[in-house]
């Protein structure tokens, strides 16, 4: 029968008249977004030791990193230390292509993903977020998901729990070296 | 567009035998290139006779951006950020095509969770990919509707994507060797959820579109594609299979997880726009029915996702080729290595490019609001045609 297509389509248009929409109003109301969105790269400071890893690894190279070298005196050693101080560090988010490869390469967990997303700026300029910037967003990074119980824990997790295994095997062995200790002297 | 009317025998109009058109003034007429966003950055050249399209060309190139060239200079897992963005709407399936060559080459064995994970989330993303086709294609032949049905089922399944990867668009999900990280807890069950809910709400797409009067009078019969023709252009993917060409990579040459799933192919025979529109509508059941049934086999699975690299992932001197089924048509990396961290060649062989060029013999003969509908049928995008 002719016009049944459109019949039909128009029952759906009908029924979905009847529902509430599925459109989210959002500077009104903000989108949940899960830990793992890639909204923008925080820098913890302190963490970064300046080796450079994920100025390197950047598939298009828009972190820019400055620092000099400091003697750091160690009392009672034969020479000075020698440690990098990081002078400058710029992320250039007109540039990033948000592949994560740089969070993924820090071997000191400098660098963290944040799911803030709303740094458009009118000026391209703006969008190189130096170490302040940078730091700013160390607060809006969220704790990372559980992962599921059926894979492999991560490497974080992994080191973690071996470190506090092995906190408990020296807290154990210093307990019993202690009673020990005092049985004998007793 | 530009309008241009010049004689039959000038050098643009080129490709015309003067004594077909012996007196008549042509008219060619420059469709796009326009935005990047659309399908207007594939510039049309026509020549036409009235409304009657006498040949097309299309234009390439305009958004090339030398991804091949960039492989050579990037190591793997930067190409992996390269390579997911030639066809921005198949990211997590063009990653995969660089991973598998790689992984072959230097002979890794993924874990078995980290194969069943890529595949269910290489079936997401074919969804994802389809929808969008589902909703632009009668945007373009002016049904408004469609698209927002086509994008509230979208968002369901983009958001399980991001809460595994972090991407929307863009995962970088993939590793040589498997996965970036685990899921997160609990993501099987809700992926299922979300699975649940396209699979309840598609229909009102379907309904709507499918056997819409107006639809079927723009697309069936028109830009009929015959096998042997899709054959010899090398269309893959849905446009080749709703001519009839039973090819599928997933069940013919199985990767990933592929081989111990029952892949049923969703093939037509006209070969025409609705026969191409319905391919792409029935695929996404069964890429729903498919990453189901591997999310059932995660959830048995268990283990690490990714293995152990060596500091600098080189690929030993040889080469292989890796096709995959991606979304739009099969996928192929060639890849050459000279024993480097950065490929010495990496070809790409994509769905797009090759569905293109079918245009030069599906359009003349076609009037021009035809144009419309066979150029939103043969599936492509323009970034995986100029790469």
């Amino acid at each position: 029968m002719k016009g049944i297509g459109l019949a039909k389509g128009l029952a759906v248009t009908l029924k979905t008249m009847t529902r509430r929409a599925t459109t989210r109003q959002y500077p009104d109301v903000e989108p949940e977004l899960p830990p793992r969105t890639k909204g923008v790269i925080a820098l913890i400071e302190e963490n970064c030791t300046v080796c450079m890893l994920c100025a390197r690894e950047c598939p298009d190279w828009c972190i820019y990193i400055d620092s000099h070298k400091e003697e750091v005196v160690v009392p009672g050693a034969a020479r000075a230390r020698q440690r990098n101080v990081l002078d400058q560090f710029t992320i250039d988010f007109s540039l990033c292509m948000y592949c994560g490869i740089c969070v993924d390469s820090c071997p000191f967990d400098a660098l963290h993903w944040s799911p803030e997303f709303e740094y458009a700026e009118y000026d391209v300029n703006d969008l190189l977020h130096g170490r302040d910037r940078l730091r700013e967003w160390v607060l809006t990074v969220p704790a990372p998901p559980a992962q599921d119980a059926n894979g492999a824990p991560a490497k974080e997790q992994a080191a973690a729990e071996k470190a506090l295994a092995a906190a408990a095997a020296k807290a154990a062995a210093q307990a019993e070296a202690g009673t020990e200790d005092g049985n004998g002297r007793m | 567009m530009t309008h241009e009317v010049i004689a039959s025998t000038g050098i643009d109009a080129a490709g015309l035998a003067e004594d077909e058109y012996p007196l008549g003034t042509d008219m060619v007429l420059n469709i796009g290139p326009q935005h990047p966003s659309t399908h207007g950055v594939l510039r049309l050249k026509l020549v036409l006779d009235g409304e009657r399209v006498v040949s097309a060309e299309p234009v390439i190139g305009y958004m090339h951006r030398g991804a091949e060239k960039l492989f050579e200079a990037r190591d793997y897992r930067q190409i992996t950020m390269l390579a997911n963005r030639h066809d921005w709407l198949s990211a997590f399936s063009n990653e995969l095509g660089v991973v598998l060559a790689v992984e072959r080459m230097m002979g890794i064995a993924v874990p078995d969770r980290a194969v069943w994970l890529r595949t269910a989330l290489a079936e997401l993303n074919r969804v994802l990919n389809h929808l969008v086709f589902l909703g632009s294609y009668p945007l373009e032949i002016g049904a408004l509707t469609p698209v927002f049905y086509a994008f509230r089922e979208r968002e369901k399944i983009q958001a399980v994507l991001e809460e595994a990867s972090g991407g929307r668009i863009h995962y970088m999900y993939n590793r040589v060797g498997g996965l970036k990280e685990e899921v997160p807890l609990g993501w099987t069950r809700r992926t299922r959820e979300a699975i649940g809910e396209v699979r309840k709400t598609l229909p009102d797409l379907d309904i709507l579109i499918r056997r819409n009067e107006i639809f079927m009078a723009r697309t069936v019969g028109i830009g009929v594609l015959p096998a042997e023709q899709a054959a010899a252009f090398g269309a893959s993917g849905p446009v080749a299979r709703a001519s009839g060409l039973d090819f599928d990579l997933r069940r013919d040459e199985p990767y990933l997880a592929y081989g111990d799933l029952d892949v049923p192919v969703v093939t037509r025979t006209t070969g025409d726009c609705h026969a191409r529109f319905e391919c792409l509508l029935d695929q996404v059941y069964v890429s729903l029915d498919l990453a189901e049934a591997c999310l059932a086999k995660v959830d048995q699975l268990s283990g690490p996702v990714n293995v152990r690299l060596p500091k600098l992932v080189k690929a030993p001197e040889g080469h292989t080729y890796a096709w995959t089924e991606n979304p739009l048509g099969v996928n192929g990396y060639y890849l050459v290595s000279r024993g480097e961290r950065t490929p010495w060649r990496l070809k790409l062989r994509t769905a797009s490019y090759a569905n293109v060029q079918a245009l030069t013999t599906l359009l003349p003969g076609t009037l021009v609001p035809d144009l419309v509908s066979i150029m939103g049928s043969m599936l492509f995008v323009v970034g995986d045609v100029d790469k």
